[in-house]
């Protein structure tokens, strides 16, 4: 049922074309204002260089979460045509175990240990967010979302929302409402200065264990068996398993992938912001979603890239247009509301927005 | 045959450890204080009833969804082959053979429970015993649990031992309650399940006398309910106690429900009619019979009524899922804050000089400015409306979101329009006929009744608009759009004009509902206009029946009403209201009083998709069969 360009072309002077000339033209009138915006009031305030590439690089490791996060809503689109609302939740859940298993780690006195006993440290803290972030994505699918893969399409966003909801506040009833503060260990607390520009070694960490880990996202989807099979069931779920594909195995490996990379950008957003509550996944959740989006849902790669130019547009955004900081998440909506208006396909995504399944 | 039976009651014990566990974790034992063990033994006996009533009737009781065949599957506790879903040949075994497996599977299911639970409440204590702070939180949180669970007070834990026998009573406490389960389960399958045919019997027997009887006495309990809440408003009539004030809630809420299928119930034409006017002056009189408490909740309530039928004509006419519809009440409601509030910001000043009016305050009464608030959010509506006119589906609910995220964005920062965290103060009252709360001292009507009187009419007023909508020429072409776009934009619906009424005329009736919640609130901030305000719109049609104006009151009722009365459980409210949520779309898709169109369209195996395995929604036993169900489902979803 896709209203392919052409149909809608032949179709003459109707309403969506006139419509689809207006927005063009309004989508050109606002991309002026904003490199006007930029031109005369960003540029003018005179930050040095060194500011900008600061600004960038933590606007590069936040890109790297978001991607990750990203990366989970992209696959379950792919296969499912869904959008796992409850997605930002299973990164907090990833997060909070994470901060019991520093806890547990810190108690121990493992994090002021040799380095190896602090990386492998931190290597278990990250998979033991993960593992409870997979466990949490599976119980997701299994309770929330199979038994409605038949059902219309907002009634399995409907329940993604309460389940989103039944997360959060199940945590905050355990947990309670009062943030948990992760306490970085000694040994990557520091950073690297070159010239006026401080990396921190945390952002460096997280920037390349989140490449690292999309890496090998790419490889299983590329180069494994399991990876053709999701491939097959995002193509034609009916055919794939007449070819022999278990697609319920499927599904569930994919809720699996992506609660995992999700988990590990908890525990990494810990980190980074030092802080998880109940309720800090639910904006990284709609970002990483908007990240998603830009890149065209359904699209490995376009995740990945997209994330990143939003964490760039994100961090640079505010001190380019000249406006306070706390208008960060109003750029980030912006931008999702705008690429889906002028560009509902994403950056590098195939047509969605307008395909019903 | 047995070894299945003892891994399923395994499995079935280890999923009721999991509800259970999580009920232990959020706290319960500790609310419930001493007599934690035994009412959770009982919860834990409906659950293993539930799952083994659903097998002793073969499998069949979960039906109403559209996809029983794989909640069957779901946690694996079938007794038996497969095969065992066909239900008639469940039927056709001996009652006692399967009563003896129920039985067996019961008993192991609950002592799995009871060693589960003790073995865990016994490292924990073991652990405080031995002082390992086991983390910070769990600290404040375990041992008062764990303490009531055992059966001592949490001091006790750490110093004395705790005796054997405790542990011991809970393994017994709970293999009670699988035994129970199963007797009960087993009991139902002989008897009870056959009660249904009976009534059913019963009706043929004695004639329409009795149906028709108790279709009067359907019609008859609102109003014997209301004139019982007049009465318990009277002076020197006390009942309940302290409580009273709560029980009047709560008698009003099943007033106004029940006034529904009071109205349901009564025969179209003259009947209905005379049914209709006597209902609503019923409900008419409430406000003057109800206190100030009772009032502010009940107002709230239908100030919520109205924004569900504006968000239904844009969700469920129009089926355009807008999860931003907030940001039509907070302008609504900020625009008459700014027209009777003595805040005045730069820009709304330097506005009046522009068009030459002297700044005064209040600037308009409530009904003046009624039609200014309109405007505004109808242009909102149609503002937000034509960018995303091109979106379907989960991006238009995504977009649609972030305007409402936007939109509260700028009320908090933008301190000169809008004042910013520090909100609008002082916002006046509403008045009616030249009458206000500041002119009638006499107490006829409380502050709070002139907000829910004011609320009653104007959802009145809505809910006519939108039934009268929905049967005309704009409200097929809605539902025509909502079926298939292409389609209807090929049948001659003109799509942006009907997208863009529909959003116009949500954001209408928001803009109305804002209005006067910021006339009941008295002060409004931004955050009176978070996310969850839409949430909450969207969840009461949902509840209530997308596209049914009466399962929006009746959701209303339900969602907003009564937290109020269960003020105690306040913190368990929104936990058990998104599990509902949950479940409700699995078990029950189209609402407690779902409108036709809806019924059938969710019923409709070829919306469903290529291999549906979706039935038909049976209106028979409908009431039993959610009941259980909705149940089920909430251990399985909890379980986790």
């Amino acid at each position: 049922m896709t209203s392919s360009p052409a149909t809608s072309q032949a179709a003459g002077t109707d309403g969506r074309t006139v419509l689809r000339q207006l927005t063009r033209v309004l989508g050109a009138v606002i991309v002026l204002l904003v490199i006007w915006r930029v031109a005369t009031v960003g540029l003018a305030e005179g930050y040095p260089a060194s500011f900008w590439i600061s600004q960038a690089l933590n606007g590069l490791v936040l890109g790297g979460v978001y991607a990750l996060v990203a990366l989970g809503y992209t696959l379950v689109y792919g296969i499912l045509f869904m959008i796992n609302f409850a997605h930002g939740e299973v990164m907090m859940i990833g997060g909070i175990t994470g901060y019991f298993a520093l806890q547990f780690a810190l108690a121990r006195g493992w994090m002021e240990g040799p380095w190896a006993v602090v990386v492998f440290a931190l290597l278990l803290i990250m998979v033991i967010g993960m593992a409870a972030s997979v466990l949490i994505g599976v119980a997701l699918e299994r309770l929330a979302y199979r038994p409605l893969r038949q059902a219309p399409r907002l009634v399995p966003l409907i329940s993604a929302i309460g389940a989103s909801l039944f997360l959060q506040y199940s945590v905050l009833l355990i947990f309670g409402v009062s943030p948990h503060s992760y306490r970085k260990p000694a040994l990557i607390s520091g950073g690297l200065r070159l010239g006026d520009v401080f990396i921190p070694y945390t952002g460096a960490i997280i920037f390349i264990t989140s490449i690292l880990l999309m890496l090998a996202l790419y490889f299983i989807i590329q180069r494994t068996k399991l990876g053709r099979a999701m491939r097959a069931v995002a193509e034609d779920r009916a055919t794939a398993s007449l070819m022999g594909v278990d697609v319920n195995a499927v599904i569930v490996v994919t809720f699996m992938l992506g609660s995992a990379l999700a988990g590990a950008a908890g525990v990494m957003l810990g980190f980074h912001n030092t802080v998880v509550k109940f309720n800090s996944g639910f904006i990284p959740g709609l970002k990483a979603f908007t990240a998603a989006v830009l890149g065209g849902i359904g699209n490995i790669p376009g995740a990945m890239f997209g994330a990143l130019i939003l964490g760039l547009i994100e961090a640079i955004g505010p001190s380019a247009l000249g406006i306070p900081t706390e208008y960060k998440d109003v750029i980030a909506f912006s931008l999702l509301v705008l690429i889906l208006i002028f560009r509902p396909t994403g950056l590098f995504g195939e047509v969605l927005s307008e395909k019903k399944a | 045959m047995p070894l299945q039976t003892a891994t399923g009651a395994v499995r079935t014990g280890l999923v009721a450890f999991g509800f259970l566990g999580y009920l232990i974790l959020i706290g319960i034992p500790a609310k419930l204080g001493g007599p934690a063990l035994p009412v959770l033994a009982l919860v834990a006996a409906l659950f293993f009833w539930l799952i083994l009533r659903r097998e002793s009737a073969g499998l069949s009781a979960v039906g109403t969804g559209p996809v029983p065949a794989s909640l069957e599957r779901k946690a694996g506790w079938e007794i038996g082959p497969q095969s065992a879903s066909d239900a008639s040949s469940v039927r056709e075994r001996l009652p006692y053979q399967l009563s003896q497996s129920v039985l067996l599977k019961g008993l192991l299911a609950g002592a799995t429970l009871g060693i589960l639970i003790a073995v865990v409440s016994g490292i924990a204590a073991a652990a405080m015993g031995n002082g390992i702070a086991i983390q910070p939180v769990f600290d404040k949180i375990v041992p008062i649990n764990v303490a009531a669970l055992i059966g001592v007070s949490p001091g006790q834990i750490p110093q004395a031992e705790v005796p054997f026998f405790r542990y011991l009573l809970q393994v017994l406490f709970f293999t009670g309650a699988g035994l129970l389960a199963s007797l009960a389960a087993a009991a139902g399958r002989s008897g009870l399940t056959h009660a249904a045919p009976i009534a059913k019997l019963s009706e043929q027997v004695s004639g329409p006398t009795i149906a028709s009887a108790s279709r009067y006495a359907g019609i008859a309990l609102p109003f014997v309910l209301l004139a019982y809440i007049g009465w318990l408003g009277l002076p020197g009539v006390s009942a309940f106690g302290s409580n009273e004030g709560t029980v009047r809630l709560l008698f009003t809420l099943v007033a106004t429900g029940s006034g529904l299928f009071a109205w349901r119930l009564s025969l179209p034409g003259r009947e209905r009619s005379i049914v209709a006017v006597l209902l609503g002056l019923g409900v008419l009189t409430l406000p003057f019979i109800l206190d100030q408490f009772q009032n502010s909740v009940m107002g709230l309530v239908f100030i919520f009524v109205m924004m569900g039928l504006g968000l239904n004509i844009v969700v469920g006419y129009a089926g355009l899922l807008d999860l931003g519809y907030v940001a039509f009440f907070a302008i609504g409601a900020y625009t008459y804050a700014f027209l009777s509030a003595p805040f005045s910001s730069p820009y709304i000043s330097n506005l009046l000089n522009i068009l030459g009016i002297s700044p005064e305050t209040p600037l308009l009464g409530y009904w003046t400015a009624l039609p200014v608030a309109m405007l505004t959010a109808a242009i909102g509506g149609i503002l937000l409306g034509i960018p995303v006119l091109r979106l379907r589906g989960d991006y238009l609910a995504i977009v649609t979101l972030g305007f409402g995220e936007i939109i509260r964005l700028f009320m908090l920062n933008l301190g000169e329009l809008t004042n910013g965290p520090r909100g609008i103060l002082e916002i006046s009252q509403p008045n009616l006929f030249g009458l206000s709360p500041a002119t009638v001292t006499s107490g006829l009507l409380s502050s709070q009744g002139w907000t829910f009187f004011v609320a009653l009419i104007s959802s009145a007023l809505v809910a006519f608009v939108a039934i009268r909508l929905n049967s005309s020429r704009l409200g097929r072409a809605w539902f025509a759009m909502q079926e298939d776009e292409d389609v209807a934009e090929a049948t001659g619906v003109h799509l942006v004009r009907t997208k863009l009424l529909a959003f116009a005329i949500g954001a209408t009736f928001a803009g109305m509902a804002g209005q006067l919640y910021a006339a009941r609130q008295i002060n409004i901030f931004p955050e009176n206009f978070s996310l969850f305000v839409s949430i909450d719109a969207l969840a009461l049609i949902i509840v209530g029946g997308i596209g049914s104006p009466a399962g929006i009151v009746l959701g209303a009722l339900a969602l907003k009403g009564l937290p109020e009365v269960l003020r105690g459980v306040d913190e368990y409210r929104i936990v058990a209201f998104a599990a509902l949520l949950v479940i409700m779309m699995i078990v029950r898709p189209a609402g407690i009083l779902p409108s036709a169109r809806r019924r059938i369209q969710l019923a409709d195996p070829v919306e469903a998709g290529l291999d549906s395995t979706a039935e038909p929604v049976e209106e028979t036993d409908l009431v039993e069969q959610t009941g259980t169900s909705k149940q089920t489902a909430n251990g399985q979803e909890e379980a986790k």
